[in-house]
């Protein structure tokens, strides 16, 4: 045991590293995936057919692949395409694109399920179909899509993990090296694993003090 | 750019994708069987009295949903042998697969349980089946149907899932898709035919799914 | 009594609607001059609601013309071509007139003064405090000055319904449209939702409503309406209306409702 407590103040830096990595990652994504998945959100309920065509093939196809493998196709792709990407960004770029197809979906479920009377109350009114949204349905929307967004977060952190598959420095692959130097693997993964634990945790919280804030009456 | 699409390095090795596909399949099939009856069990286990039973599947559905599968994935294959449980590759990923798979299926038969109209319930023990009888021909076939749109999507989420066998080099789709295109260099290639077999693969369960969705009709 | 040869507020003429293959309104022709009150009353499919909902332009026509002051709304015809207007100005054109549903359609999120504050800030750009006033005022009037500061969500029925009309008035609208607005009430609230109709009426804003409550809509109205499969087919004042009616399809409405 007093071994182990040794071990762990020896590799303190490189497991808070790697949790600001996963963290950085993660934080990453979720922000730049959900505006996109919003746009994407948007233009599934509202444009018409033809508009809509590439990005229900772009929602679906990024959905039935796994994670993995968009993280090692986006890891490998560029560089043949002539665009340089480091791990890093190649990484974030492939959760970026997950966030957003799966909150896009999200999105278009939360505005199909407004009711129809909002929008024609907000017309009646005279509010441009801009206005409309910003302040008729976002509103709305953003208050029901709030749980499964915050479940995606812990996703994505979920997610964040297998960036080490293409050697970014996040916290099981920090894990992994401390264990290649002290071989206390099983230790050092429940550690990684109660980490992990505590950062969902947090969000869970988070989730739910903004879904108290945010409800209404 | 300057990158011409070449297909048949990828056909040439179009073999071991499909056998990796298989074997994919194969492992979520494993899991999911297994995950099933942990989810059957954990959620009548969830509606018992005992505050103890229904703390005990409260704690392993919430560590489990929070803990990346690729953690105990690695925990179960690399971390389990120091205790003196040596298990393969397959059986420790598999065995992983389910017990996540466990967790996730809970929580989705336990709101098809909760969708059981309690009347049915007491109808049942009305005739006079016993609370096993009436569990077993009344509340299950009600919960399973209901459950069934949420079972489908966490069922296509696990087979998904299976591509991290290839972290653990096991010789799965991934893993032969990352192989071939690190031999040939036909990188959009291997990743384009992969992700195709992949999106195949879960539009054919989502239809299977979505076909016993409409013989059965909700309750 | 208002002079209904003036000039009139709403111009419909031939008002055709499709859905599809079924046609609604097969040509519906209403003048109404401003400080009317005009009931529509009919069986339902008979299309009144939708030629209420095609005046606010939330539906699309395919011929005929409606005219709001005289000016043209929801289409212009380019090239010969009959095309709908743009969105800003189909707002623009929504904005001069009110509407208030059967289904109430207050936005959840916002309280009753903030429900009322939207389109004086947005679309009427009027500053925040003068909105608040004027929606204050306007919650004054309906009776609502306790709740301002209530959610949808703790509303009643009615009084939701008396914030619906509000948020329609305090826009100014030439003409406020009013579709079933009891119907969706439980029974002891719609007396309190007809009062402020009355009152409303009484004070000379131009309203165009469809209901069912025919001993209100004798009461209020200074014109009845009456469709009958997508067309007006009949209409005059009220005591002519429920005392003389000429087409027999409206006698045997008439009869139907009365029981």
């Amino acid at each position: 045991m007093s071994e182990f407590l040794h071990q762990l103040t020896l590799s303190q830096g490189a497991l808070l590293s790697g949790v600001q990595v996963t963290i950085y990652i993660s934080f990453l994504s979720i922000i730049i995936g959900t505006a996109i998945g919003l746009v994407i959100g948007l233009v599934l309920t509202y444009a018409p057919f033809l508009a809509r065509l590439p990005f229900r093939i772009y929602v679906d196809a990024i959905r039935g692949t796994p994670v993995l493998v968009l993280i090692l196709a986006a890891y490998y792709v560029p560089a043949v395409l002539g665009v340089s990407l480091d791990a890093l960004s190649s990484g974030i770029l492939a959760l970026t694109g997950f966030c957003a197809a799966h909150m896009g979906e999200i999105f278009r479920g939360a505005f199909q399920s407004v009711e129809k009377g909002q929008t024609e109350a907000a017309r009646a009114i005279g509010l441009t179909f801009p206005q409309t949204v910003r302040y008729v349905l976002l509103p709305q929307v953003i208050r029901s899509v709030l749980p499964t967004w915050v479940n995606t977060g812990a996703e994505l952190v979920k997610g964040s993990t297998l960036l080490s598959a293409i050697g970014v420095g996040e916290l099981v692959l920090r894990t992994q090296e401390i264990i290649g130097r002290n071989f206390m693997t099983m230790e050092f993964y429940l550690v990684a694993g109660l980490i992990f634990l505590l950062i969902n945790l947090a969000i869970e919280s988070f989730g739910k003090y903004l879904e108290r804030r945010l409800t209404y009456a | 750019m300057g990158y011409t699409l070449n297909f048949s390095s990828v056909w040439a090795n179009f073999d071991s994708l499909l056998w990796g596909l298989v074997l994919g399949l194969f492992m979520a099939v494993c899991a999911i069987g297994i995950g099933f009856l942990i989810g059957i069990f954990g959620a009548f286990a969830s509606q018992s009295k005992s505050p103890w039973v229904r703390g005990a599947i409260g704690f392993y559905v919430s560590i489990l949903r929070n803990l990346p599968l690729l953690v105990l994935i690695l925990f179960v294959y690399f971390g389990l042998p120091q205790l003196g449980m040596t298990l393969g590759r397959l059986e420790s990923f598999i065995g992983a697969l389910a017990i996540y798979a466990g967790a996730y299926l809970i929580e989705v038969l336990r709101a098809g349980l909760m969708s059981v109209p309690p009347g049915v319930v007491e109808a049942g023990r009305a005739v006079g089946l016993t609370q096993f009888q009436t569990n077993l021909y009344v509340v299950t076939p009600i919960m399973l149907r209901n459950a069934l749109p949420a079972m489908s999507s966490t069922f296509i989420s696990l087979f998904k899932d299976t591509s991290l066998a290839a972290i653990v080099a096991i010789g799965d789709l991934t893993y032969q898709a990352r192989k071939i295109n690190v031999e040939t260099f036909r990188v959009v290639e291997t990743w384009t035919v992969a992700s195709l077999l992949y999106i195949a693969t879960c539009v054919l369960i989502a239809a299977g799914l979505r076909a016993l969705e409409r013989r059965y009709p909700r309750f | 009594m208002t002079d209904t040869t003036s000039t009139a507020l709403l111009e419909i003429d031939g008002l055709h609607k499709r859905f599809g293959d079924l046609e609604v309104l097969k040509g519906v022709d209403l003048n109404v001059a401003e400080g009317e009150v005009i009931s529509i009353i009919g069986s339902s499919g008979s299309g009144k609601t939708t030629l209420l909902r095609c005046v606010n332009l939330l539906e699309e026509f395919q011929e005929g013309e409606i005219r709001l002051e005289g000016e043209a709304i929801g289409y212009r015809e380019v090239n010969g071509v009959r095309k709908r207007l743009p969105d800003k100005d189909l707002s623009r054109q929504r904005s001069m007139t009110g509407m208030v549903f059967q289904s109430f359609n207050l936005f959840p999120h916002l309280t009753a003064a903030e429900n009322i504050m939207l389109g004086l800030r947005k679309v009427r750009k009027l500053g925040k405090d003068e909105a608040r006033a004027k929606a204050e005022t306007w919650l004054g009037r309906v009776g609502l000055a306790e709740r301002v500061d209530h959610h949808p969500g703790q509303l009643s029925g009615g009084q939701k319904q008396r914030v619906a009309i509000a948020r329609a008035l305090a826009m100014d609208p030439k003409l406020v449209l009013l579709d079933e607005i009891t119907s969706a009430l439980d029974p002891e609230l719609v007396q309190e939702v007809l009062q402020t109709v009355k009152e409303l009426a009484a004070e000379g804003a131009t309203l165009m409503l469809v209901t069912h409550e025919m001993a209100f809509a004798r009461d209020v109205s200074t014109r009845i309406v009456f469709m009958e499969q997508g067309l007006v087919a009949e209409q005059g004042p009220p005591e002519q209306i429920f005392g003389a009616p000429k087409h027999p399809r409206l006698a045997e409405f008439l009869g139907r409702s009365r029981t």
